[in-house]
């Protein structure tokens, strides 16, 4: 299959690409940046939420779970420059969460049975919102009952949660392998879509398509640098995961490089069914990220995909990165069960069938 | 450096700026744009497509969990509480046969979370000593976990009260009231700051590449010897898009407004005015993009690495920048995208006024004139 013409292109368009050495920096050593980045930065825990108290200074319990709230992690004290109004506090940004005690204190208010707490909390984000009423409705109640030396009545059911690969919740070991999965997608698909359609918009694919090559020489000749490229991506950001992150490794590195390069090989696929409906860069860019956008979205890293309405996880089933995503996770964190590892290294195959398939139908009838 | 870069502009014959000649420009590129439906059409439908798809999708609110089930017990008991789990809303029961099945299960992607009901759970409860009854959860899936968690505490309760009848006395109340969402509906969350990724990508991609694409196939260099000056020609080149940007964020504002009701308290000039200094400052930074790249590949890579994932992952869109380590609370601050979030949410959702938004519009006007400065004094030298 690789004959002399499929070579020439190859190393054509490699050095191509990779003369240019913002190309190179680009291309090995931003991952390693972003990888830092986003794996360092990203979470979605809820943390450092302003909090305001509005009470009494005699109102011993609630200053107690004040103190105990903003000491915890979770709050830091709001700096309402003297503020009075709650609700302004929160409008103007400079709390995040504001507890109002009753009236007569909270500390006089337990003994007669009716203590209630008032509870402001932003809720334009909508995860925050909650979390900050979970978080101080447990804190209130453990600080009345320390202050009051109350035991709390043990439930007669108790649910023990073990939480499995991840048992310290640690957020880089969730996040990473979805910043992987980014970033290769990123680099290969663009890639292989941008060079293709420069050959278009500078008018030599017209040349190369008079020359005496095939078509598949023209189409494998233009995709087989770019999945090598990705290949030799893979290993730098898989090793900062790993080595950088401590990501566990607990699956077989074979099969995590032929799940990369079936990945690799969808995403370069895509690239260049993409790049056969564009006739310039700009058409080809925004394309790239219609498809990108979603599937980001879709992948699973940023919201689950469990309650979508039906049609929407189909829709979600034919993103590559959500089974990517699957695999990463399955394969690193689960040690990677043959059957779901098949499955999905499977679907991403048949995927990539398809699109190479299409592409070349483009192909032709773009050239005739 | 500066100094001497000035004088020579400034020496030049060429010194003054003409709008006729920024306008000439302009109009070409209009219809450079209009003579190609296809971009205008993506430009356009493609934040609509997304603004649609993503008010239907995002529900933050996990349910539908699948639960492998292991009763051991099988027992009226242990029946109920599996009943209580499957009837809360949140999960899906699956039968397991063994604690490995289980395990399996989890393991396999079938299912996100684990039961296992031991024997003697029935007689341990009427016993009066306390049954426990083991949770797996999958750690892997970081979209559940944090919900699942949060449940556990509300489903311990149920079932105690359920089952055993124990209901202790309340000690206290807590009236949480969740302001400028009430009803804690994701999609008044995630849309506003959609309008923002949307935007921080097409104005940065559609620049960069057509300032990139002149340099490569030469027009730039015919340009300037065209007696048009180099600041005409961005104004010229990128006020087209500047448009077509402001109108693909009005179609997704009436999207967002009139189909899926997310409210606008705030002041509509507020947000036109932040959102006419933060294409500002991505259209300047497609500009310097280009100027620096000259070469469409690497200006896109470049677009997606400074524009599209900090504008999506750092710009606390989904990820909240409070919680991020110290150093990156302050790194954030240097993308006109968070900055743009926290006016388009609070214009939207709590109608702060521009003096409450103060901080942000400074660090926003500060961010664009340095990016328009560097943009076009780059440009400036690099056509000397």
């Amino acid at each position: 299959m690789i004959n002399q013409t499929l070579w020439g292109f190859i190393k054509k368009e490699l050095w191509q690409s990779l003369r240019d050495p913002r190309m190179k920096f680009l291309l090995f050593v931003m991952p390693i940046v972003q990888m830092t980045l986003f794996g360092v930065a990203i979470s979605s825990d809820v943390k450092n939420i302003k909090l305001a108290a509005i009470f009494d200074s005699k109102d011993i319990v609630m200053r107690d779970a004040y103190e105990r709230a903003v000491s915890g992690g979770w709050f830091i004290p709001a700096n309402t420059h003297g503020e009075q109004d709650p609700f302004k506090m929160i409008q103007s940004g400079a709390a995040d969460a504001v507890l109002i005690a009753p009236p007569e204190g909270l500390t006089h208010s337990i003994p007669r049975g009716d203590a209630k707490v008032q509870l402001l909390a932003d809720a334009t984000n909508v995860l925050q919102g909650q979390a900050v009423e979970n978080y101080l409705r447990n804190i209130i109640q453990s600080t009345m009952m320390d202050d009051l030396h109350l035991t709390a009545p043990v439930s007669p059911i108790q649910l023990d949660l073990r939480v499995l690969y991840n048992p310290s919740l640690e957020t880089s070991i969730f996040m990473v392998p979805g910043v992987m999965c980014m970033l290769m997608v990123l680099t290969t698909m663009m890639l292989s879509m941008v060079a293709i359609v420069r050959e278009k918009e500078a008018g030599t694919f017209e040349a190369l398509v008079s020359a005496p090559v095939s078509k598949s020489e023209v189409i494998f000749g233009k995709t087989i640098p770019y999945v090598i490229i990705g290949m030799s991506n893979f290993p730098i950001v898989l090793a900062v995961a790993v080595f950088g992150f401590k990501v566990p490794m607990r699956g077989s590195l074979l099969v995590l490089f032929l799940a990369a390069f079936v990945f690799i090989c969808t995403c370069v696929a895509m690239g260049t069914l993409i790049s056969t409906f564009c006739k310039n860069q700009q058409q080809s860019g925004l394309a790239s990220f219609l498809f990108m956008f979603p599937a980001i979205m879709f992948s699973g890293l940023m919201f689950p995909l469990e309650n979508m309405p039906t049609v929407l996880r189909w829709v979600a089933f034919f993103d590559p990165l959500a089974h990517f995503m699957g695999l990463l996770r399955n394969i690193m964190l689960k040690g990677g069960g043959v059957q779901y590892v098949a499955t999905h290294i499977g679907i991403l195959a048949l995927m990539t069938t398809v699109l190479v398939m299409f592409s070349f139908r483009r192909f032709h009838t773009n050239l005739t | 450096m500066n100094e001497q870069a000035k004088t020579q502009t400034s020496d030049g014959p060429r010194q003054n700026f003409r709008w006729s000649r920024a306008v000439a420009v302009g109009k070409k590129e209009m219809f450079h744009i209009l003579r190609d439906p296809y971009t205008l059409a993506l430009a356009l439908g493609l934040p609509l497509l997304m603004v649609t798809v993503y008010g239907l999708a995002i529900d933050f609110n996990v349910k539908n969990i699948h639960l492998a089930v292991d009763d051991q017990d099988q027992t009226q008991t242990s029946r109920r509480l599996v009943d209580t789990f499957s009837s809360s809303g949140y999960f899906i029961v699956e039968k397991a046969y063994d604690p490995g099945n289980v395990l399996s299960l989890i393991a396999s992607e079938v299912a996100r979370a684990g039961l296992i009901i031991p024997p003697h759970f029935q007689t341990d409860i009427l016993a009066g000593r306390g049954a426990e009854a083991q949770v797996l959860l999958d750690g892997a899936d970081s979209s559940t976990v944090g919900a699942v968690t949060g449940y556990m505490g509300a489903m311990q309760t149920m079932t105690s009260s359920r089952l055993a009848a124990f209901n202790p006395p309340q000690i206290y109340e807590m009236r949480t009231r969740f302001l400028f969402n009430p009803e804690l509906n994701s999609r008044w969350f995630v849309i506003p700051g959609l309008m923002v990724v949307v935007m921080a990508i097409l104005s940065i991609l559609l620049t960069s590449l057509t300032v990139a694409r002149e340099w490569e196939n030469g027009s730039m260099e015919l340009l300037l010897s065209t007696p048009v000056q180099p600041i005409e020609i961005i104004i010229g080149k990128i006020a087209p898009y500047g448009i077509l940007c402001l109108s693909a964020v009005s179609v997704v504002f009436f999207v967002a407004r009139f189909f899926f009701g997310v409210p606008f308290v705030g002041n509509i000039f507020v947000f036109i005015l932040g959102s006419v200094i933060f294409l500002m400052t991505y259209l300047a930074q497609g500009v310097l993009i280009s100027v620096l790249t000259r070469n469409q590949q690497v200006a896109m890579q470049l677009s997606m690495l400074t524009g599209f994932l900090p504008s999506q992952l750092l710009s606390g869109f989904i990820f909240p920048i409070a919680s991020m380590p110290v150093f990156f609370r302050y790194f954030t601050m240097i993308f006109p995208a968070r900055w743009f979030m926290q006016i388009s949410r609070d214009t939207f959702l709590k109608g702060s006024n521009i003096t409450e938004l103060a901080g942000a519009f400074f660090a926003l006007t500060v961010i664009c004139v340095l990016m328009v400065r560097t943009a076009t004094r780059k440009f400036g030298r690099d056509l000397e």
